[in-house]
């Protein structure tokens, strides 16, 4: 760039201390909370440990555990779930609110958009709190006011007790909580497309329909795959809201691989086992970036 | 009156298509109303039970309550201590954005303004610790901060919080740099001022737009972190309000709704002041940077 050219002229003695100065405070967070337990993590995982007594070495034998472990299997099961239902059901979902929302510019719109990222902006244990709120059997909102109409049966549900529902009152709660990103973020790219484009359309006598289908959804092929990839990574990441509502229960109806890191390494402290998770936990969404990248260089570097 | 009406219509040049669907505008206006009514509604519901005593909400749930009755909070308060757990997340925000922003200012200006072979491989090396899942690094963190005993302390919370956010900050506050003009910068130069002098003086206040952001968004996240507080705080005392809430949940169950409803309400209420005030700039921010190549 030219501005670094430019600055080679004005060279001076101070520049090298200054600037290693002012990289030094992150350098040395980063090193010391992150570089180092990467590095541990990947010894850890390789020792039989229990975080009293000697570590002793046993190569790939705790990798080899997981795969024969039901809970750790259940939980990437459902990250796999999770994410794909996430693509296949708020991805659409936060489209046609975008849409909708950009199409029709009128006084409400506007204000609505703030309000659909709203629930994103609450702590997980707040959302969680909420979700006990909703669901709890008798006293829970879908319960009460089910029981006030007369409709025993749906009262008697226990949405998050019954291991067929649990998985999905979480989802739905997460659905609730967390469509909000990617409604502004679609919208931020629709947004993008010139207002020439839909004027030329519309003289064309485009329906609106015709113009999503069309113009829109074709432009936002890049930003559908980076919330794709942004979607399967937080699926990987997922642990709070499934933790505190049913701490990954009833048996292993809600685990995610998050919460099966933490029972081993910090309710059965086998910090060998946890750290094991920990690695295939990062590989995968090492994985899911890269293939994020490499999808986005397919188009010319496009970003945001 | 109708003459004032149709210049402004004239003036909105768009008006004579939008006509065009006027009904289905109307229709779908109402849907998206009603959809963000279903995402405001789960959080205004905990008022309609909150000044309730149990026996009033066991037997009209939905009634409006007869009487404002503050008992319930005053007994989520006493049991959770909600005092303690307002000060140390209090104390755990505002530390972690003290111990982000800074090292990302400085690095993200470094990386921006003073571009080199070393300066281009050290924004590498700290990116590298943006791909990396905090769950990644629990066990050797937590083990590591038992040795130096770390663990169990506020300040052993928010200095790893403010590892995991330097590198998105430092990647912030570098895009944000680049975009500032070289002009400024040359002429403090020019006029005899040092290095640190043109950042501080001239260069970071111009940056106070992501400093805005930072300061919203880590301290919103600082206050809703839950993983982190949940592996390195054991003593009650010293739990943030995140993982009081969520004891409360074994401490009274959902049956006690009144009272639930009540801590729910208190604990919520800081992240959702701050984003009335500051949605435009979270959501902005937040946009900009979830899709930074």
């Amino acid at each position: 760039m030219s501005d670094s050219k430019g600055r080679k002229r004005i060279r001076d003695r101070r520049r090298g201390p200054f600037v290693f100065l002012c990289l030094l405070p992150a350098f040395l967070f980063l090193a010391i909370f992150l570089y180092y337990p990467i590095e541990e993590t990947f010894r850890i995982a390789m020792t039989k440990s229990t975080g009293m007594g000697p570590e002793t070495y046993v190569g790939f034998d705790n990798y080899i555990k997981l795969f024969n472990n039901e809970e750790f299997l259940a939980g990437l099961l459902h990250v796999f779930q999770w994410a794909f239902f996430s693509v296949i059901i708020q991805l659409p979902l936060a489209f046609l609110i975008a849409f909708a929302l950009t199409y029709y510019r009128n006084k409400l719109t506007g204000p609505l958009r703030s309000i659909y990222y709203l629930s994103n902006v609450l702590p997980s244990a707040i959302t969680a709190m909420i979700g006990r709120f909703i669901y709890a059997p008798k006293s829970g909102v879908i319960s009460s006011l089910a029981n006030t109409l007369g409709w025993k049966w749906l009262g008697a549900i226990d949405w998050l007790g019954d291991p067929n529902l649990a998985f999905w009152s979480v989802f739905a709660l997460a659905t609730w909580a967390y469509t909000g990103f990617p409604i502004i973020y679609l919208m931020a790219r629709i947004e993008q497309i010139p207002n020439e484009i839909r004027e030329a359309a519309e003289l064309d006598g485009a329906t609106g329909w015709h113009y999503a289908s069309r113009i829109v959804i074709p432009d936002l092929k890049y930003p559908f795959q980076i919330l794709a990839v942004l979607c399967t990574v937080g699926s990987l990441k997922l642990f709070d809201l499934p933790y505190i509502l049913t701490t990954g229960g009833p048996g292993n109806a809600t685990v995610t691989l998050g919460i099966t890191l933490y029972r081993h390494g910090f309710i059965n402290w086998n910090y060998g086992l946890a750290a094991a998770i920990g690695v295939v936990i990062s590989l995968l969404s090492l994985g899911f970036t890269i293939a994020q990248f490499s999808l986005g260089r397919e188009k010319g570097g496009e970003s945001l | 009156m109708s003459q004032t009406e149709n210049k402004a219509a004239v003036k909105r040049g768009r008006t004579a298509i939008r006509v065009r669907h006027g009904t289905s505008e109307i229709v779908t206006t109402c849907l998206l109303v009603l959809l963000a009514a279903v995402v405001i509604v789960p959080l205004v519901l905990p008022f309609l039970f909150v000044f309730k005593t149990q026996l009033e909400f066991s037997y009209h749930p939905w009634a409006l309550p007869k009487q404002v009755n503050w008992n319930n909070f005053i007994e989520a308060w006493k049991a959770v201590r909600i005092d303690q757990g307002l000060f140390n997340t209090l104390i755990v925000s505002v530390g972690a954005i003290v111990a982000t922003i800074p090292p990302s200012a400085l690095a993200g200006y470094i990386t921006a303004r003073y571009r080199s072979k070393f300066t281009e491989l050290a924004f590498y090396v700290i990116m590298v610790g943006y791909f990396v899942p905090a769950q990644m690094v629990l066990i050797p963190l937590y083990k590591m901060e038992v040795a130096i005993k770390f663990n169990d302390t506020l300040y052993g919370l928010f200095l790893p919080m403010a590892a995991f956010g330097i590198p998105f900050w430092t990647l912030i506050y570098r895009s944000f740099f680049k975009g500032l003009p070289n002009e400024l910068a040359e002429a403090a130069r020019i006029d005899g001022a040092g290095h640190s002098m043109t950042f501080f003086r001239i260069m970071l206040p111009l940056a106070n737009p992501a400093t805005v952001l930072a300061l919203l968004l880590v301290f919103i996240g600082a206050w809703s972190d839950y993983l982190l507080s949940l592996v390195l705080l054991s003593s009650q005392e010293k739990f943030t309000m995140q993982l009081r809430v969520a004891s409360f949940l074994s401490a009274y169950g959902a049956e006690r709704m009144p009272k639930y409803a009540s801590a729910a309400i208190i604990s919520a209420a800081p992240t959702v002041i701050l984003y009335i005030i500051g949605h435009r700039w979270i959501i902005k921010g937040t946009i900009a940077g979830a899709v930074k190549e």
